[in-house]
């Protein structure tokens, strides 16, 4: 499974003098597997571009298509559905539900997906034991570390096994600790399970990690670079 | 899992939701409390005029009503009588003899009717032999005893012992009188039936108009379920030229008060309700739009809309429920303590009186009250939720999480 971007643009203020573009004709194509860091300053339109690629948001023009397939396309309910069952979320402040404790958070995800109580419950406390959380299973978001709640976050985004992660700078809030905690996790996911991540980042140790570093800026691509592995 | 998320949702800021509940509550409370006073209220205009006025049912001559004149008498009496005593349904009945006329004292002169009435079946009837003011219920002893209301001897400066002169038209057409003793002063809870009415024995009076017969036979029924099946019996008992009327057709404007008390609380509850779902509205506003990034997210980890409507329903259907509980469970409190001690009026005693009202009112709510209030409460709280919901439900997944709060 591959997303293929077609000629995509985002353009906020449309009808002003002032239109804001915040991603401009974009050709991109990211297939399964990949590892890839978005970078560029604040306001370069990466998270933009995240949202589009996960289809939670509309682009003005072009295309998302996945397995050449439009999403835009799809009905309301049918893109739910989708991003339901292919993409999962992790974002910069979490965002967990503050009132579900952590294996709650990952179990409502499996739920809406339909799975039952009893498999929610083992896939979820599976992935928190995977990522580090075993002794804070039932301890609700408040009382954990940033770091914490980020794993969680990872392990939520996980739990629908979807086919591709968006990572709206997942690191930015965490200590050079958790960041490299959180790294190795989701590296190890990619090589282990061929789940795709896409980061937005514009954090040197996360870049340091991706395959693959696409540099946007003023909402057009720079450079698109291979990184050779790091040993 | 919707429902552990929507009730903790409901909890998430304690205090806010502890002020809608206050609020709740005490409004509930309040409309409980008048609901009760008003069926109270008008629970005791009807028993009063039952018991001391109309009973259940009364026979008189067709147009006696409308004009009330001395020879209106019912026609085969004695024998209706026969049958009454036969009929196991009728609690106890008492026939009276009436005449319009006045009463005079050395003071005052007033329009008055006269009731004649039968001492021990009176007696049974209505409530008037233990309610004595002062003085004596009427015997056999002494030459014409009257009682007269309270109302009447402060008017007429009169008291026990007193003399008065009762004067009518006879049979004949002729005025017709004589003089009564006052044997006791009784009071009723209406100052307009005080006002109207003096008993003497019906002998005395029959001796006096010249007339046989009686002008009324007052009933009461064992179960005021059964009232209408022996309104029907009695009715086929009864001579073309009678009638049978039931309590609300003897007082029409009671009957429509009462009719009218089931949409009067309506209209109390429609307020309070309406004034309710917009304080609820207004919190849930406040709740939803606080959290307006935390549906974004779940719009986008893959939560259908229809469920996000779903959460938002049932958080205000829960602080609904919650509500109209606590609500009730605190009326109930309240109307258990003011069945015991009653709600005292005696300030406004004049004007309940004028009303038939005692001053002691005790509130009076039912179970299909209280079921009615605590369904539109429910009701009324999780419709308040929609236009919350709706307002989230336009905005896309990337547009509502772009929302800090």
């Amino acid at each position: 499974m591959s997303i293929k971007l077609e000629q995509l643009c985002k353009t906020y203020n449309v009808d002003t003098d002032f239109p804001v573009h915040a991603v401009n004709h974009l050709d991109l194509e990211i297939k399964q597997g990949e590892f890839v860091a978005v970078m560029g300053p604040s306001g370069s339109g990466k998270t933009t571009l995240l949202n589009m690629l996960g289809g939670i948001d509309t682009p003005t023009s072009g295309k998302v298509l996945i397995d050449d397939n439009n999403i835009l396309e799809l009905h309301d309910k049918q893109l739910i559905a989708f991003r339901r069952d292919n993409i999962g979320f992790i974002f910069q402040d979490y965002s967990l539900l503050p009132v579900l404790t952590a294996l709650e958070n990952v179990e409502f995800v499996m739920q809406l997906q339909g799975h039952s109580e009893e498999e929610c419950r083992k896939r979820a406390t599976d992935l928190l034991i995977r990522v580090g959380l075993a002794e804070h299973l039932h301890k609700r978001p408040a009382k954990l570390s940033g770091g914490q709640q980020q794993r969680v976050a990872v392990a939520r985004a996980l739990a629908p096994s979807p086919k591709f992660v968006m990572a709206d700078e997942p690191t930015a809030n965490l200590d050079a600790k958790s960041t490299a905690e959180l790294l190795d996790i989701m590296q190890q996911l990619n090589e282990q399970e061929g789940t795709t991540f896409i980061f937005s980042t514009h954090d040197p140790r996360v870049i340091s990690r991706a395959k693959r570093v696409i540099v946007f800026e003023d909402g057009l691509k720079k450079e698109d670079t291979i990184q050779a592995e790091s040993p | 899992m919707l429902l552990k998320l929507a009730w903790r949702n409901l909890w998430r800021n304690k205090l806010r939701t502890s002020i809608v509940l206050g609020a709740m509550v005490f409004g509930l409370v309040g409309v409980t409390l008048m609901i009760g006073f008003m069926n109270g209220m008008m629970d005791n205009m009807i028993s009063n005029a039952i018991n001391w006025q109309t009973s259940h049912l009364q026979v008189h001559q067709k147009d006696y009503s409308a004009d009330p004149e001395i020879h209106k008498t019912i026609s085969r009496s004695s024998q209706l009588q026969v049958q009454l005593d036969k009929m196991t349904q009728i609690k106890t009945w008492a026939s009276r003899h009436l005449a319009q006329g006045m009463i005079a004292s050395a003071r005052s002169t007033r329009g008055i009717t006269i009731n004649g009435i039968d001492l021990q079946k009176e007696a049974l009837i209505t409530p008037l032999a233990q309610n004595i003011y002062d003085g004596f219920w009427l015997d056999d002893k002494g030459r014409n005893p009257i009682l007269v209301s309270k109302k009447i001897a402060q008017r007429l400066k009169l008291r026990v012992g007193s003399k008065v002169v009762l004067t009518f038209t006879n049979k004949n057409g002729d005025v017709s009188g004589a003089a009564f003793r006052v044997r006791g002063l009784f009071k009723t809870p209406s100052s307009a039936f005080d006002e109207m009415n003096v008993f003497v024995r019906k002998a005395d009076l029959k001796v006096l108009s010249g007339i046989e017969g009686d002008h009324e036979i007052a009933l009461l029924v064992n179960d005021i379920k059964q009232l209408e099946s022996v309104k029907r019996k009695i009715h086929v008992a009864l001579a073309q030229s009678d009638s049978v009327q039931n309590w609300e057709e003897l007082q029409p404007m009671l009957a429509a008060m009462s009719a009218s008390m089931a949409s009067s609380n309506i209209i109390i509850l429609v307020i309070f309700v309406l004034a309710m779902g917009f304080g609820i509205v207004n919190i849930l506003l406040m709740s939803v739009f606080e959290r307006t990034c935390e549906f974004g997210v779940l719009m986008a980890v893959g939560m259908q809309k229809h469920k996000i409507l779903q959460l938002i329903l049932l958080e205000s259907t829960f602080l609904g429920v919650v509500g109209a509980t606590l609500g009730l469970l605190c009326s109930l409190a309240a109307l258990s303590i003011l069945k015991v001690t009653g709600i005292s009026l005696s300030s406004l005693a004049d004007g309940l009186s004028a009303m038939g009202l005692d001053t002691l009112l005790y509130p009076k709510v039912s179970g299909s009250d209280f079921a009615l209030i605590f369904i539109t409460v429910v009701l009324a709280s999780s419709l308040a939720g929609l236009y919350p919901a709706r307002q989230i439900l336009k905005q896309e997944p990337a547009q509502a999480m772009s929302e800090k709060h």
